[in-house]
């Protein structure tokens, strides 16, 4: 085995010094963690970009050279992760030999990769493989290897971009979140000293040596005295108490919760685990573990107000009445309940002269809010052909057949190969030179081609077909279907995913949105949503099945989807038949020209008719209910807790 | 024959955006300029224009990565081994320029790769360069910076996190220094930048197209004008371009003299706190900015109309909370919280 023979590391000799950065006392004290106690299980650093999550971990190299912090780049292939074939030494030899990959260089080390939620699905578990069992085993290119590979590992991810999977966030042992400065001294002090590093980066990293020395000796006692701290059985007992108390998830959380309350007594001096420390430990280990759902105030308030909304329908079904209570109901939020019954009839007093005006109009209009936004359950589309496809998102993963994409691996080709693997080429063909006599060229056959796998998420094109008909206004059911929309269109925007929109209501069915990579766009025009009049179910279906066309013609490699948000209710046919038979048979049509669909079913109440679940069978559609789309598994409360 | 450029001091108006650029050119530290505006507004045309104002660097003779002789501190490794050996370097002049990545390039061509010469040759593994090298201390455009592919985003990112370039793959293991100005630009109603990215561009300019007829006029004569004869037109403007290439080297030159009080410091701090921003860029990115103001101005000290200027190009991009909100406020209401903060901190 051959640790790879030069690895290049490139450091910055003078980086901006560990112990000048302002604040961020939880994130330095969980890396010191880890280092004074590896068992404590890792990292994960969340936080908002620019709040110098990057600098902390990179800069923490300088307080403890012995241990390297090894950079895991997003793009990393398979061969330098887990390692590959030492292609020089087969050259020359005509023998195998692993040449070590980044797995092997992380033994005992920090291993340190920016933006985990970004790593491509294969490489993130063949990590999250090795970390958990601390072995890696390579078997290809015609050898087997194993080696031991225990690393920390540490990683930051900003949510913007996307959750983490849930089996490599529980694998996490310590859990911290970052913020920006709030306070103008702070802030102040973090300018200063960043310009004082970037005029004179020399003079500004002595500045800073003594109290890095003091740093890096506090941590070497506390590795020398966490040998001897001791934990009792009242500790280890509260410590299992507490995840149960706090309903964290999994079984290592009491594990976790030690071990991280042993590495801070060792960082206090002390031998023994304290009821102090184990609370510490607490904020570091549970916050990612514990189940509960989210936002829970907010959702009674929801309540509160959907009652009051209730009670505004028995008054009147006017839709531009409903409108202003709309407003109201928002207002009032802010305001003491006590007082809300007095706003609410000062706002119609002065809504009412606009009412009358409004009212001349030939549809009678309701344009509803955004109700609330949640996490939208993992809707994954699925493709069943083997199309080969090049565009670029997250949500279907497809292989794909162009030179783009995240090149993973390689394979042996069939036919000519196009997309050529030359490392993988040559590491086939390396062990065979000297039997082929080679003289300086290699001697590469036709028979050691092989041919890049690269993996790609594929974004769909996302086409919302919404049911803007009085049915939807008139009871309310506009905004929560807007605040799903809107779940959606986040849930869209993080996959990469491409977003149209049309509605349909009174005759037609109108384009709102043409398809566009543009979500911002997308939710502008949800706004301005109007509802009312019929629902004219065919001629959304038939719009939405036009626009969907056009864009498979344009774009060959999107995969379509149509979104259907709707009860089902048709009752304006284009011809003249039942409108809900010639919607139906519409959707069979559309189903067969294999057009992927989602039925969202708003329908709401006590008699419930289910047509739009007929809908959804008609067209082969995943089927959702309106209030089934959230997810509760990710509504996990990030929080800290004590 | 050399290839012509249009002159940068030929294009017409859209004066934020050239002083943006000209910003950019003086002080790279900055770090970058997003330009977000409609078709045919001059957006390529003056990031490739501004290519002939940029000033001259020193570096390692036949670096490639353009290393800086002066900080040995952050040297490649090729630039290290050469100090090992020699104990010094040999110094080269180098030209700043614009290297361009087209959104359609491979992530081997963005990152770097395996030199397949050689290893045909020689059965041995090297690293050839990629647009990243190249971009080292010179300014990387992106034209339609919005669509780029996820990955080639990754990268990027990667990259200017600790300007560093780490290659871990098709066999090979390299990394090198890439600090590159990024300037992007693009329309948006083709789509967005991730919020991690776009916070990665120093500044930012919305450009419009020329509502004055006048101008509009002018714009398509001095077009027509240098297509008929591209040498004849650009030295028309050799004066102009001279001179403006004479105040960049000038505003360089006194850059490190400028000094800001914290009373400035302390109006920034306020600043990003009103407008809840995200991080830290920003501030710094407020300072550096001013200070560049200032210098171009012929001062040495930063004054309140240059901070004003300043976050009016640095917070446009910034002020969106999530991938969906709108920028809350725009312009005048940038002005307003600018002048708020001004009466708190009593300057």
């Amino acid at each position: 085995m051959q640790r790879a023979s030069k690895h290049v590391v490139f450091n910055n000799k003078c980086p901006y010094p560990f112990t000048a950065i302002v604040g961020k006392d939880a994130v330095k004290k969980a890396i010191m963690m880890n280092v004074i106690n590896p068992k404590v299980g890792g990292v994960l650093i969340v936080g908002e970009k620019g709040t110098a999550k990057s600098t902390l971990v990179r800069s923490f190299g300088q307080i403890l050279p012995e241990i390297e912090i090894i950079n895991l780049p997003l793009n990393i292939s398979e061969d330098r992760l887990i390692g590959s074939l030492d292609l020089k030494y087969a050259v020359e030899k005509g023998e195998k030999r692993l040449e070590t990959g980044l797995l092997h260089q992380a033994h005992g080390n920090i291993l340190y990769v920016d933006e985990v939620n970004l790593l491509s699905r294969g490489i993130g578990n063949m990590i999250l493989d090795v970390w958990s069992s601390g072995v890696n085993t390579i078997e290809r290119e015609g050898m087997s290897y194993s080696h031991r590979a225990n690393f920390t590992l540490i990683g930051t991810m900003n949510p913007e971009e996307g959750l983490l999977s849930t089996s490599f966030l529980d694998r996490f042992g310590l859990y911290v979140e970052v913020k920006g400065e709030r306070d103008v001294i702070n802030r102040l002090e973090i300018m200063k000293r960043r310009m004082e590093y970037e005029s004179n980066p020399e003079s500004f990293y002595d500045k800073y040596k003594d109290s890095s020395l003091d740093l890096r000796e506090k941590i070497i006692r506390a590795k020398e005295i966490i040998k001897e701290v001791k934990v009792s059985k009242e500790i280890l007992k509260a410590s299992v108490e507490l995840c149960k108390a706090s309903r964290s998830i999994g079984h290592r959380g009491d594990i976790y919760l030690v071990e991280a309350a042993k590495a801070i007594a060792s960082l206090e001096d002390r031998k023994e685990v304290e009821f102090s420390h184990l609370k510490e430990a607490a904020k570091f280990v549970l916050p990612h573990r514990i189940m509960e759902p989210r936002e829970k105030p907010q959702e009674e308030s929801e309540e509160k107000r959907n009652n009051n909304e209730s009670n505004n329908e028995n008054n009147n079904q006017n839709p531009q009445e409903n409108q202003s209570r709309e407003i109201d109901n928002n207002e009032s939020k802010h305001i003491e309940e006590e007082n809300k019954l007095d706003i609410d009839s000062d706002y119609q007093s002065t809504h009412e002269n606009k009412d009358l005006e409004n009212k001349s109009k030939t549809i009678m209009e309701d344009i509803s809010d955004i109700g609330s936004i949640f996490n939208v359950k993992d809707i994954d589309i699925q493709i069943n052909d083997t199309i080969i496809r090049k565009g670029s998102g997250r949500r279907s993963k497809t292989l794909t057949g162009m030179t783009q994409g995240r090149y993973i691996k390689a394979v042996i080709p069939k036919g000519k190969p196009k997309d050529i693997a030359i490392d993988a080429t040559l590491r086939t063909s390396a062990l065979y030179q000297k039997q082929r006599g080679r003289k300086d060229k290699l001697i590469i056959k036709e028979s050691d081609f092989r041919k890049k796998v690269r993996e790609k998420r594929t974004g769909n094109t996302l086409l919302f077909v919404v049911d803007g008909s009085g049915s939807m206004g008139a009871k309310k059911r506009m905004k929560a279907v807007k605040g799903a929309i809107v779940s959606l269109l986040m849930d869209a925007y993080q996959k990469r995913d491409k977003v149209g929109m049309i509605t349909f209501r009174g005759d037609s069915a109108e384009e709102m949105l043409q398809v566009t990579r543009s979500v911002d766009f997308a939710k502008d025009k949800l706004k301005d949503l109007p509802t009312g009049g019929r629902t004219p179910l065919s001629a959304g279906l038939i719009k939405g099945y036009q626009i969907l066309r056009s864009t498979m013609l344009k774009d060959k490699d999107t995969i379509p989807v149509l979104v259907l948000i709707t009860d089902g209710k048709a009752n304006n046919a284009l011809g003249l038949g039942d409108p809900v038979e010639e919607a139906i048979s519409i959707c069979q049509d559309i189903s067969q020209k294999g057009i992927k669909a989602l039925v969202i079913d708003t329908e709401s109440g006590f008699i419930q008719m289910g047509l739009a679940k007929e809908v959804a069978k008609a067209l082969d559609a995943q089927y959702y209910k309106l209030e089934e789309l959230k997810d509760e598994n990710i509504e996990r409360v990030v929080r800290n807790i004590l | 024959m050399k290839k012509t450029i249009f002159p940068f001091t030929a294009i017409i108006a859209q004066e934020r955006m050239k002083r943006a650029l000209i910003l950019n050119a003086i002080n790279p530290k900055i770090g970058g300029l997003l330009i977000r505006g409609e078709k045919g507004t001059a957006k390529s045309t003056a990031v490739r224009a501004l290519a002939d104002l940029l000033p001259v660097f020193d570096t390692v003779e036949g670096c490639r990565f353009n290393c800086n002789p002066h900080e040995t501190n952050n040297l490649c490794r090729e630039c290290e081994e050469k100090l090992k050996v020699n104990e010094e370097v040999k110094v080269e002049k180098r030209n700043m320029k614009v290297v361009e990545l087209p959104v359609s390039a491979t992530e081997d061509r963005v990152v770097g790769t395996i030199d397949i010469e050689h290893a045909l040759k020689n059965g041995e593994k090297k690293f050839e360069v990629g647009i990243l090298a190249q971009g080292n201390r010179n300014i990387l455009y992106v034209d339609e910076v919005n669509l780029l592919d996820d990955h080639i985003v990754d990268v990027l990112l990667d990259a200017a996190a600790m300007g560093v370039n780490t290659v871990e793959r098709e066999g090979v293991s390299y990394a090198h220094p890439s600090n590159f100005v990024l300037v992007g630009t693009m329309n948006p109603e083709e789509g967005d930048l991730r919020p991690q990215f776009i916070d990665r561009f120093g500044l930012s300019v919305e450009v419009m197209g020329e509502e004055n007829v006048k101008d509009r006029m002018n714009v398509i004569k001095r077009r027509l004008e240098y297509e008929r004869d591209p040498i004849a037109f650009c030295e028309k403007f050799k004066e102009e371009q001279n001179n403006l290439t004479n105040t960049i080297l000038k505003a360089k030159e006194n850059l490190q003299d400028v000094k800001i009080s914290d009373q400035v410091l302390e109006l920034i701090a306020l600043i990003s706190i009103t407008l809840e921003v995200d991080g830290h860029r920003a501030d710094i990115t407020m300072i550096k900015t001013a200070l560049t103001i200032a210098t171009l101005e012929g001062r040495k000290e930063v004054e309140f109309k240059d901070v004003k200027e300043a976050a009016n190009l640095v917070f446009p991009h910034r002020l969106r909370k999530r991938p969906f909100d709108q920028g809350k406020a725009l312009s005048n209401t940038l002005d307003e919280v600018v002048e708020r903060c001004r009466e708190q901190v009593s300057m």
